[in-house]
């Protein structure tokens, strides 16, 4: 039975619990290593990006037609035998079936995978009425012998060590079993299962895809055992969601390209069955199949007409979402999600399983993109993520105190800084002084928080700092504005001063616009969206685009935001469109700026070849698709670049989610580090600031040798006296 | 693509995914293949379903003079007792090493199903680089009334335990692809 966390007390006590899963860990972590090379194989000499795009268009397209696809799939498949239902909620669809089964005087049922069948509860439903239902995929055995939930939507059983499953399978044939041969327990499957298909009267089957045109269903499987159930039992029944209905085979072959690729790195899976209609059956009076193909409905229509979240309906269940989470890698599916695990699960559980069950899981999202930028459907996962939770909120109708604040300080720039300014005046007697680190963490943080140090905020911010030192440069080249962004300016000004003396050289006339605020992020990411529109337009005012070159971020979050979230937020302001579009087309980070458009050589800087480690902040890498100048720019800057394993996997800030959820976060971060230290780097490099306090105050807490540097800083030191 | 290549590339996928591909020139030798594999493995019973009454009397004549077994068809009174199914397949599908098999008669899906081992011959003319190659014929089947189409890639497989690859989970155990080249 699947129990998942109501609330936030009961999550971060399964969190905890799950957290202690060793050997959960290190089974997800080697699948993700492993997953990320067999699928990049897989792609390759593809445009993968194209193809995406083909597929989310054609989805969106059929999302739109969806009931017309219906009628067509039903009318092609009752032409050639079957029976076709459509079920308005779970409960129907299982009635329908539970129906199906006594009409034709089923006893036993076999079952090949089916998450949709997951999401009905329909094994409990069919036991509950007598009939005898065994689940065949060899996962779902194993998670059915232990009443448990699928833990993955393609591996339902990763969560188990072959230890577990040698044991379960003991226990179940009564012989014993080599717990170390893998082999040995698929043949104990293959052997206890047998039986199973050749005495069932009915097969339950899911589909990936329901072809309209030619109403034929397709069926993608590894182990056969989808092949034996809708073949040997003389009634078969498919459950397919309405959002499996494509227009024609087509559109089904291009989802089959990306598929088992994106979800196992398979070039194609062993078995795609292609079934249309009633065909010869020996077991069946009439020598035909009885096939009843059961569409399910639960809340798929209203969401395909709704203009926030239709997209979610482009999923293919490849469950890739899962395989690239570092929240998954570290809890498992159990704890990251419901019935639908990871990312896509975050969303659907709130439309097919209720706010309930949604309530706390949603929060569990660093934001880090990965998700979304492994989605075959282009599926803006975190954005819809934070979507949810906002619906949430306003189902519940009560916001927790924490963003009533934050909306009301942020939206009135003046107030939040004088904030800032007031707690840098009072730290003072918490700051340990030569380190700039809090000595111990403020009474509101608790135990499980202390697994970074955190810096105390700069004594004068940057903006009161830059009008004292501005440089004024004659016949300028360019004219830059710098966006602080809340850290550089408050906590890190010493990020912005490197890349002033940086650009100085280069008749680079930069500004610092003083009506700049929070870029908005951290209230996106508690869902006030509200805000974050406001201040939007704020930082629009602010920034007058029109009068710079370029508008330069030392924060990839800030930028990355700035870049996509203002566009969806503003996008009811076509009065602001032209000044969007300027602000979004001269932003630029700071390495882009250095490499691609000053250009900067080797004989500007020190060449000392100082060791250096990078990390790739997600709303870099990802979130702008800057991945290669940060690692230029360093090795032009005199350093040493030294590849770390994982350098694009978050570090496990997500800004308020380290706060919400320390105990994920301090794990994420110690790989991290462990990753760094493995390199015998000085120095690790990051072009976010957020990403710096993380690191940093994770380093320090472990008292680690490697120093954690903003990029801008350490390119700067290298920089050559004029 | 030329022959040549679409074969040299058939083999490569079907080979990647753990399935046996070799290269004969006739269906004697498919016959005496399917025999010499079945002998090789300890398996006493060869279905054939799909094969033209002539070769079918020699396929019977093998078997007898090697001590094996050759069943007919209806195949459901033999669900437990099916050791090799030999099998046409209607395609192959180069780019990733696949057969497609139109599966309508009930007795070729227990024999590719329920079989150990699944020995398949495909003409070489019927190797097509990539499924777009056939997607017209695909659709013209699939509105052709019922039907029960079948993409076999490599031998049943799983790694549902501990994501360590396990061939022969529900369906055959070996794959024998036999690429015929006709004279």
């Amino acid at each position: 039975m699947i129990q998942t966390a109501k609330d936030m007390k009961t999550y971060r006590k399964k969190i905890k619990a799950a957290l202690k899963n060793k050997f959960l860990r290190k089974a997800l972590d080697n699948f993700a290593s492993s997953y990320k090379a067999s699928r990049a194989k897989a792609f390759e000499g593809m445009d993968l990006s194209a193809l995406k795009g083909e597929i989310a268009q054609g989805k969106d397209q059929a999302l739109t037609v969806l009931e017309d696809l219906y009628l067509r799939f039903k009318t092609g498949a009752e032409a050639s035998g079957a029976v076709v239902h459509l079920a308005k909620t779970a409960e129907e669809a299982n009635e329908i079936i539970a129906r199906i089964a006594r009409d034709n005087k089923v006893t036993s049922i076999v079952k090949s995978k089916s998450m949709t069948a997951e999401e009905t509860h329909l094994n409990d439903h069919l036991e509950a009425r007598g009939f005898q239902v065994t689940e065949t995929d060899l996962g779902e055995w194993i998670i059915q012998l232990r009443h448990e939930g699928p833990s993955h939507m393609v591996m339902p059983a990763i969560h188990l060590s072959r230890g577990q499953v040698g044991t379960l399978f003991s226990d179940v044939t009564k012989t014993p079993v080599d717990l170390e041969d893998i082999d040995r327990m698929v043949k104990v499957a293959r052997k206890e299962l047998r039986p199973a298909f050749l005495s069932a009267d009915m097969g339950i089957s899911g589909a990936n895809m329901a072809i309209a045109e030619t109403g034929t269903l397709g069926i993608i499987s590894n182990e056969g055992n989808a092949r034996l159930t809708t073949t040997l039992p003389r009634v078969h029944v498919a459950l397919v969601g309405l959002d499996k209905l494509v227009p024609d085979l087509a559109a089904a072959l291009r989802i089959l390209r990306v598929l088992p690729r994106n979800a196992t790195g398979q070039a194609l899976t062993s078995y795609v069955t292609w079934i249309t209609g009633a065909v010869e059956c020996g077991a069946s009076a009439t020598g035909k199949k009885i096939l009843h193909i059961v569409f399910l409905d639960n809340s798929r229509l209203e969401l395909a007409r709704d203009p926030v979240f239709s997209e979610a309906l482009r999923c293919i269940r490849c469950g890739a979402c899962s395989n690239v989470c570092p929240v998954y890698g570290k809890v498992g599916g159990h704890t990251l999600g419901h019935v639908y695990i990871g990312a896509i699960g975050l969303i659907l559980t709130y439309f097919y399983h209720g706010k309930d069950n949604a309530r706390a899981i949603v929060k569990n999202c660093l934001n880090c993109q990965a998700c979304k930028s492994v989605c075959p459907v282009n599926i803006d996962l975190p954005f819809l993520i934070k979507q949810v939770y906002r619906r949430i909120l306003a189902d519940e109708g009560s916001k927790p105190v924490k963003n009533t604040i934050l909306s009301a300080v942020m939206k009135n720039r003046r107030l939040f800084h004088t904030l800032l300014r007031t707690a840098s005046a009072l730290q003072g007697p918490l700051v340990k002084k030569e380190a700039g680190v809090l000595r111990h963490l403020p009474f509101v943080f608790g135990k499980a928080h202390d697994f970074r140090t955190l810096p105390a905020l700069a004594e004068k911010p940057f903006r009161d700092q830059w009008p004292e030192i501005r440089p004024r440069i004659q016949n300028p080249r360019f004219r830059v504005a710098l966006f602080g962004g809340c850290v550089v300016d408050f906590v890190s000004p010493e990020q912005a001063l490197a890349l002033a003396r940086l650009l100085a050289p280069h008749r680079v006339q930069m500004e610092y616009p003083p009506g700049q605020s929070c870029c908005g992020l951290p209230a996106m990411m508690m869902a006030e969206e509200e805000t974050a529109a406001e201040v939007a337009v704020q930082n629009l005012e602010a920034l007058e685009p029109w009068r710079y070159d370029y508008i330069l971020v030392l924060c990839a979050s800030c930028g990355s935001h700035m870049k996509e979230g203002y566009s969806r937020l503003l996008a009811g302001k076509p009065e602001l469109a032209e000044k969007l579009r300027s602000l979004q087309d001269k932003l630029m980070d700071f390495s882009s700026f250095m490499v691609k458009v000053l250009k900067v050589r080797p004989e500007d800087f020190i060449q000392n070849q100082r060791r250096v480690a990078y990390h790739s902040p997600c709303h870099l890498c990802r979130g702008l698709g800057v991945t290669q100048e940060p690692r230029e720019l360093l090795r032009t800057a005199g350093l040493d670049y030294a590849p770390c394993k994982d350098e694009d996997i978050c570090c496990g800030f997500g800004g308020s989610y380290s706060l919400e959820f320390p105990e994920i976060s301090a794990e994420i971060l110690g790989q991290k580090l462990d990753h760094v230290e493995a390199t015998g780097a000085d120095v690790l490099v990051t072009d976010c600031p957020g990403c710096v306090l993380q690191l940093r105050g994770g380093m320090n807490k472990r008292k680690g040798r490697v120093q954690v540097r903003h990029i801008a800083e350490i390119v700067a030191e290298n920089l050559k006296a004029p | 693509m030329e022959q040549t290549e679409l074969m040299d590339r058939m083999k490569e996928k079907a080979g990647l995914v753990q399935a046996l591909v070799s290269t004969v020139t006739g269906m004697e030798e498919v016959l005496g293949r399917t025999v010499g594999i079945t002998l090789g493995q300890g398996g006493k019973t060869i279905v054939a379903p799909g094969l033209d009454p002539e070769n079918l009397q020699r396929l019977e004549d093998l078997c007898r003079a090697a001590g094996l077994t050759v069943l007919y068809p209806p195949f459901r009174p033999h669900l437990s007792a099916i050791h090799t199914a030999l099998t046409p397949a209607d395609w192959a599908i180069a780019e990733t090493g696949t057969l497609v098999l139109d599966s309508d008669s009930e007795d070729l899906r227990i024999a590719t199903m329920l079989s150990e081992t699944h020995v398949a011959w495909i003409p070489v003319s019927r190797i097509v680089p990539d499924t777009a190659a056939l997607s017209a014929r695909l659709i013209e089947k699939m509105k052709s009334g019922p039907g029960y189409l079948a993409f076999i890639t490599g031998p049943s497989r799983t790694a549902d335990i501990e994501r360590v690859l396990a061939i022969g989970v529900h369906g055959p155990q070996e794959l024998h692809i036999l690429m015929m080249e006709e004279p």
